[in-house]
């Protein structure tokens, strides 16, 4: 048959499995981003801090071998708890890594497909656009985990084998908490990252722009709650609206005379939902050249 | 020309306009509030502010009434099994609220309606925290990496090179047009904050002011933005020029200028910020929301003499330009990997 007479059907042959599919971009962006040498570093950097928590789990767990302690009575005792508080400061200090990290890695994986109109390529195979922003997630999701999840679950891990079952039994709930809370930041950083790569299409900026979300909106919270002398202002800082969840899920006393963990929530909610609306906006299989 | 258009003009320019301008939208928003406040609490009753400063910690409500009479705010309401009640008053300049937990005093707010004083030490917070160091350096970071990088990631940077123009020339003209159009942006944002800031000040307060500090201040801190402009801009233009991912000299410029106070003496001075800062004219107050254990070990260094910081900044933009000079002489457009 002439190759003109040869019309475009539709591919019936076997299809890959949709786990497969959905796996498939995040197997190939892993190991490019993993390749980058800042990221490397970076992640190496992310793992000090772990360590030493680790160590501080070991030291409050073995303080009656350490005679100038003490053992662990009185004030040391309080020094050493491993509780809520403790995997609050865990967490943010990691929360940083996870910041740059997203800065980092996440400006590559969504511009380059749409400066260079790769979209129609991904859409034209048996993929959504919900499959898509999953599959990317999932690039960010993973990455990510290795200096929050991944640290966080190893030092609860170790506590708990560490201290008696009573504590594990009194404190279960500080896991969950600590799954949740990091669950709930990935996402976020992973959409804003997502988002700023969507929006402005070239790398560089957007990896500025992510910075800039965090690092400006924080100032710009700070500053309207100066100048306005209000405590809402707070709620425009994505750092301090997840730590005030944070500090609900691991039962520690917020900040007081701030808003609270369920404004924060919903705030967080609500700048997930535009990040979402943003991405859904700028991801279409088709582009109209006016 | 062309890239001065594209600096004010582009749809980019927006985020930038955004950034320079918000701080004094916000002050606009709070003097228009502070009006509005004089002009409720000027037909309020008044009570002596010595009443209100007699109530100690531990006083009860009923005690507070008697003394000073009904107040302009009476709320009360039970939150676990704890009765708390709020009384507030006006003394004729500042609003004072008492806390009260079953009937006893637990706190007492002040506020001034307006204060010239704390308003200016807002200011210099303002300034030297969020704008220096956080609008200043994303506006430039926008800005000047487009100028070289921009023009790689749109494919374009060969059309400049064909003009019949020395490769240091274009990289200077660049740098003059981004310079001039963050320098009109960030100086004019300056300028225009700090008139809101006088904007809603009492006649009496603006003209002592006027009379004073006034047109020094607001001078130093344009002065203070715009070298800001000059020295930001040099290293992020070297570094669009230099580096296939400007983004991670910025990111180690963002956490050195971040970790700047806690850092020794000598090393503080190795930062944009720091000269920055030692022409402000204010010294910005210590930031609420640092830890207490982190403010034992924050130690400004002693800020240098402003005109050594000027001509210091200057010294430095100079040697980078250069720097950005020679590589742009050898500079091979690839445009492939971007």
């Amino acid at each position: 048959m002439a190759v003109f007479r040869r019309g475009y059907e539709r591919y019936d042959g076997p299809l890959t499995g949709p786990v497969t599919r959905f796996m498939a971009i995040p197997r190939f962006a892993w190991g490019k981003i993993l390749s980058q040498r800042f990221v490397v570093v970076l992640l190496v950097l992310s793992l000090f801090w772990p360590l030493l928590c680790a160590g501080f789990v070991y030291v409050s767990n073995h303080a009656d071998l350490l005679p100038n302690l003490g053992g662990m009575q009185g004030p040391m005792a309080k020094l050493l708890e491993i509780n809520g508080k403790f995997f609050a400061v865990f967490m943010n200090v990691q929360s940083t890594f996870a910041i740059l990290l997203a800065a980092i890695a996440g400006p590559g994986l969504v511009a380059p497909d749409l400066a260079n109109n790769a979209l129609p390529l991904y859409f034209a195979r048996p993929m959504s656009r919900w499959t898509y922003i999953g599959a990317r997630m999932m690039v960010l999701f993973g990455i990510l985990s290795l200096v929050t999840l991944v640290p966080g679950l190893f030092v609860f891990g170790m506590q708990a084998s560490l201290a008696s079952t009573a504590w594990l039994q009194a404190n279960w709930w500080l896991g969950q908490g600590l799954v949740l809370g990091f669950v709930l930041y990935i996402a976020m950083v992973s959409l804003v990252a997502l988002a700023c790569s969507a929006y402005v299409k070239w790398r560089v900026v957007a990896g500025a722009l992510v910075l800039a979300f965090f690092f400006v909106l924080a100032g710009a919270a700070q500053m309207i709650n100066q100048i306005l002398r209000v405590e809402w202002g707070s709620l425009l800082n994505p750092g301090f609206a997840i730590y005030t969840v944070w500090c609900a899920l691991l039962g520690v006393e917020a900040v007081e005379d701030a808003p609270g963990a369920w404004e924060c929530f919903a705030v967080l909610m609500l700048m997930l939902g535009g990040l979402l609306a943003v991405l859904l906006r700028k991801l279409r299989p088709v582009e109209v050249v006016s | 020309m062309l890239e001065m258009r594209r600096a004010f003009f582009s749809k980019r320019a927006l985020w930038v306009y955004l950034l320079a301008l918000f701080p004094a939208v916000i002050f606009v928003g709070h003097g228009i509030s502070v009006k509005m406040q004089r002009s409720e609490f000027a037909g309020k009753s008044v009570v002596s502010a010595a009443v209100l400063d007699r109530v100690t910690v531990g006083t009860l409500d009923t005690e507070v009434l008697a003394a000073a009479g009904q107040p302009l705010l009476d709320r009360s309401w039970e939150r676990r099994d704890v009765k708390r009640r709020t009384l507030m008053y006006f003394d004729g300049s500042r609003r004072v609220w008492f806390e009260f937990e079953n009937g006893a005093l637990r706190d007492t707010r002040r506020r001034e309606l307006s204060s010239m004083e704390e308003d200016r030490k807002i200011y210099a917070g303002m300034f030297q925290y969020f704008y220096l160091r956080l609008a200043v350096f994303f506006g430039c970071l926008g800005i000047f990496i487009n100028l070289f990088r921009g023009e790689m990631i749109d494919k374009s940077l060969h059309f400049w090179f064909l003009a019949p123009v020395r490769r240091e020339v274009l990289l200077l003209g660049k740098y003059c047009a981004g310079l001039i159009a963050s320098a009109v942006i960030f100086g004019g944002g300056a300028v225009l904050s700090f008139g809101a800031l006088l904007a809603y000040q009492t006649n009496a307060d603006l003209q002592a002011y006027w009379q004073t500090d006034a047109l020094y201040h607001g001078t130093w801190y344009v002065i203070s933005a715009m070298l800001g402009c000059v020295g930001y801009g040099s290293v992020f233009l070297a570094a669009g020029l230099l580096l296939r991912n400007p983004i991670i000299p910025a990111l180690v410029m963002l956490l050195w200028e971040s970790i700047n106070g806690f850092l020794p003496d000598l090393l503080q001075k190795l930062s944009v910020l720091h000269y920055l800062q030692s022409i402000c004219p204010v010294p910005p107050p210590m930031d609420p929301n640092v830890p207490p254990l982190l403010r034992l070990v924050l130690a400004p260094a002693e800020p240098t003499s402003a005109w050594v910081a000027i001509l210091g900044v200057l010294g430095v933009t100079a040697l980078v330009l250069y720097v950005a000079s020679r590589a742009v002489r050898r500079l091979e457009i690839n445009y492939g990997t971007e």
